[in-house]
């Protein structure tokens, strides 16, 4: 699927579209945003406590899945609904300090620190520039021919399996820019600063799971340690197959820093949509996968309550589908198949092309 | 280093309880708001203040009478609260001085005149009844009249009674011996608030003389007035509530006749800034936390102008997608020009790397 080329004039109306949009969207936001974002957190709650309680007070297995199921939808629903999105600054406008982007701390082992910095500052401007997006395969994996192959390479389905597994936890030391630490090019002091926040927040989330609730409930132990375990793998492993989809799956494209050298507004949104793809589902799909499953809306306006996406998506559709811009849409299955397939290929040494901003031999 | 680390550790219950160990059982926000959801009046955020009645003062104005929970920490005639509402998603903050002076039964009044589009005067007046819930800060002021013999002037105009309304009740309620002289300009008579009490009290209290002036016939009430009306105004110690030009001229009226420190004021319409169009090409900005104050081009983001200036905010992306360098606009303007948003409201969040200045602004930065 080759990029969509609009002229300058193409790509400045294109922009004042997608602007005229959001003003739109932005111009109505209130009581229902708040209500939604309040009942959000208060289903999360209510699905943790009573994961929890099934796990504690519960012999049977019945209670002991549902207690699991109950726990793990209680974390994705605050990370991905709530933390994510609040984290992006969707609910600033509130002016309420439970919900304000530089206040929210979220229940993952991720400082919000880091990730605001990560994700919402180097992710989402550099989304999909080689070299500038470190989401891009994570320094671990090659997703497409421009990046690196080597040896370690031909490994890549294990190492994503154990990413997935770890996901959080991949995401928490994300930026603690390991790799340069492992070449020497960061000295220890800094990685120990570095390293502070996310150290001290990654003791007492371990603590919460696999010290005090299985302590609280001792005649209980191991069924509340597994119970716990298990649900984070849930969390660990949905969030993971949901945010793959989000720029891995088979038509969504790479940039170069050169190709985006002097890039307008307009050109900013056409990387964001043509680097980004859809999950199409129901409301309890979308709410679960905390509206990432609209990515595309999303990477074009982050910082509108994702709720807005579902609403906004047909009219991105329609503005696309004028200027000739493809729109990766697709369901679940479908697009984490060609996720899937990606690593697989790419641990192969094909499509070898020159390392992006290495030296070329003349 | 801390000196407290060496001390022997006793163990304290209630930093205890609040150890990050115990969370998320020991989560306040969550806790507040199951409280809050089983009644609003036990939230242990800010103060919940039931509406016990609603009083019509004039045409436009009206009494809040407010039982605020027991943690509320009480008050002192001439004080205000600044309370918390929220409208359409948003939360607001508007200062009110209460018009009541301290009572055995813990009431407190908040008298609210409909300012034409104001958003949260007219909310309050429209959607409010008895038995809602408000939320309100803490007690905060220091507008009160010295102890001593001399005799006092009070003067306000319009809304800018209230905080004197709770002045004169308070005087009453101890028995003051003090002479007053109460001078009160509104637009007209019916634009009166709080007449039925006060003619009460002029006609009941010896050395209570209640003199009111309307605007609408005689023209506004202004220093000039004061030296007309009360030519031994020197003898008085003031105390002035209303609109800036008036709270203004009364200090320069008394600065004039050599007794500066014999007035009090208090303003209800904010720091007067300096008067700038839109044109202006650069602004003052006052930075709160640094106490800093640099000049803003208007045609340049306030990241740019601060850091050419010498600050350093937290910033990230620059186009105005990550909000690291969002920062709270304590007053002013400033446009937003990636979405054209203007924000005029006090207390907004505003992205410092996208926003120009568009009068002189306050920021928390």
């Amino acid at each position: 699927m080759p990029k969509a080329i609009l002229t300058p004039t193409q790509l400045d109306q294109f922009q004042a579209e997608l602007d005229a949009l959001r003003a739109e969207v932005a111009a109505d936001l209130g009581e229902r945003d708040a209500t939604h974002i309040r009942g959000v957190v208060r289903d999360a709650r209510l699905n943790a406590a009573a994961g929890r309680g099934l796990l504690m007070f519960g012999f049977d297995p019945v209670s002991f899945v549902v207690g699991v199921c109950a726990l793990a939808r209680g974390k994705i629903l605050e990370n991905m609904e709530v933390g994510h999105n609040v984290l992006h600054g969707q609910y600033d406008w509130m002016g309420d300090p439970t919900l304000n982007s530089q206040q929210y701390e979220w229940d993952i082992v991720c400082h919000s620190s880091h990730w605001r910095r990560t994700h919402n500052f180097e992710h989402h401007s550099y989304t999909n520039i080689l070299g500038q997006d470190d989401d891009y395969g994570y320094g671990l994996l090659r997703m497409t021919g421009d990046q690196k192959w080597t040896w370690r390479t031909l490994l890549q389905p294990i190492w994503y399996a154990i990413l997935a597994i770890l996901f959080q936890w991949g995401v928490a030391i994300q930026d603690l820019k390991l790799g340069r630490w492992f070449k020497g090019r960061m000295p220890k002091g800094e990685l120990a600063v570095r390293a502070a926040p996310f150290v001290a927040k990654a003791k007492t989330q371990l603590f919460k799971d696999y010290v005090l609730f299985p302590l609280l409930a001792f005649w209980n132990i191991p069924r509340v340690l597994l119970g716990n375990a298990l649900a984070n793998l849930i969390r660990s492993l949905w969030t993971n197959a949901i945010i793959f989809c989000g720029h891995f799956t088979a038509d969504a494209q790479v940039f170069t820093k050169d190709e985006v050298a002097g890039e307008t507004r307009g050109g900013w949104y056409l990387r964001q949509i043509q680097g980004s793809s859809n999950l199409e589902g129901g409301r309890w799909f979308h709410l679960m996968t905390g509206h990432l499953s609209h990515q595309i809306e999303h990477h074009l306006f982050p910082d509108i309550p994702a709720p807005r996406y579902v609403e906004m998506a047909p009219r991105v559709r329609e503005i696309c589908a004028r200027y000739g811009v493809h729109y990766n849409s697709a369901g679940f299955f479908k697009q984490y198949a060609t996720v899937l397939w990606r690593i697989l290929k790419y641990a192969l040494p094909v499509e070898r092309r020159p390392r992006v901003g290495a030296p070329q031999v003349a | 280093m801390d000196t407290a680390v060496n001390l022997p550790r006793r163990l304290n219950f209630s930093s205890a309880l609040r150890s990050p160990w115990l969370h998320p059982l020991n989560d306040a926000q969550t806790w507040d708001q199951v409280l809050s959801a089983l009644n609003p009046m036990w939230s242990t955020r800010d103060y919940p203040a039931r509406v016990i009645e609603i009083v019509e003062e004039t045409g436009d104005t009206r009494t809040f009478v407010l039982r605020p929970g027991r943690r509320w920490p009480g008050h002192t005639a001439g004080q205000h609260v600044v309370l918390e509402v929220e409208i359409d998603g948003r939360r607001l903050h508007r200062c009110f001085s209460l018009s009541s002076a301290p009572t055995r039964d813990r009431r407190v009044r908040i008298t609210v005149k409909r300012q034409p589009g104001a958003r949260v005067s007219g909310w309050l007046h429209d959607r409010v009844r008895v038995g809602d819930v408000l939320r309100l800060s803490a007690s905060n002021g220091h507008f009160a009249p010295p102890a001593g013999d001399q005799p006092l002037l009070l003067l306000s105009a319009g809304s800018g009674i209230t905080p004197l309304m709770a002045i004169v009740e308070d005087l009453h309620a101890h028995g003051d011996p003090r002479d007053v002289v109460f001078l009160h300009a509104c637009r007209t008579p019916a634009d009166f608030i709080f007449e039925g009490r006060l003619r009460e009290l002029a006609a009941s209290r010896p050395g209570f003389d209640l003199r009111v002036h309307f605007s609408a016939q005689v023209g506004r009430l202004d220093a000039a007035t004061l030296a007309r009306e009360l030519p031994d105004f020197a003898r008085y110690q003031a105390m002035v509530c209303g609109p800036r030009g008036l709270t203004e001229g009364i200090e320069d009226l008394y600065r004039a006749a050599g007794v500066p420190d014999q007035v009090r004021s208090e303003s209800y319409s904010g720091r007067v800034l300096p008067r700038t169009g839109a044109m202006e090409l650069s602004h003052a900005v006052h930075c709160s936390v640094t106490e800093r104050v640099f000049t803003a081009r208007a045609d340049s983001s306030l990241l740019s102008e601060a850091e050419a200036f010498g600050l350093t905010p937290a910033h990230g992306c620059r186009i105005g997608i990550c909000k690291t360098c969002q920062c709270t606009k304590r007053s002013g303007t400033v446009e937003n020009l990636r979405t054209g948003e203007i924000s005029s409201e006090p207390d907004q969040l505003i992205q410092l790397c996208v926003s120009v200045a568009r009068s002189p602004l306050e920021l928390v930065l």
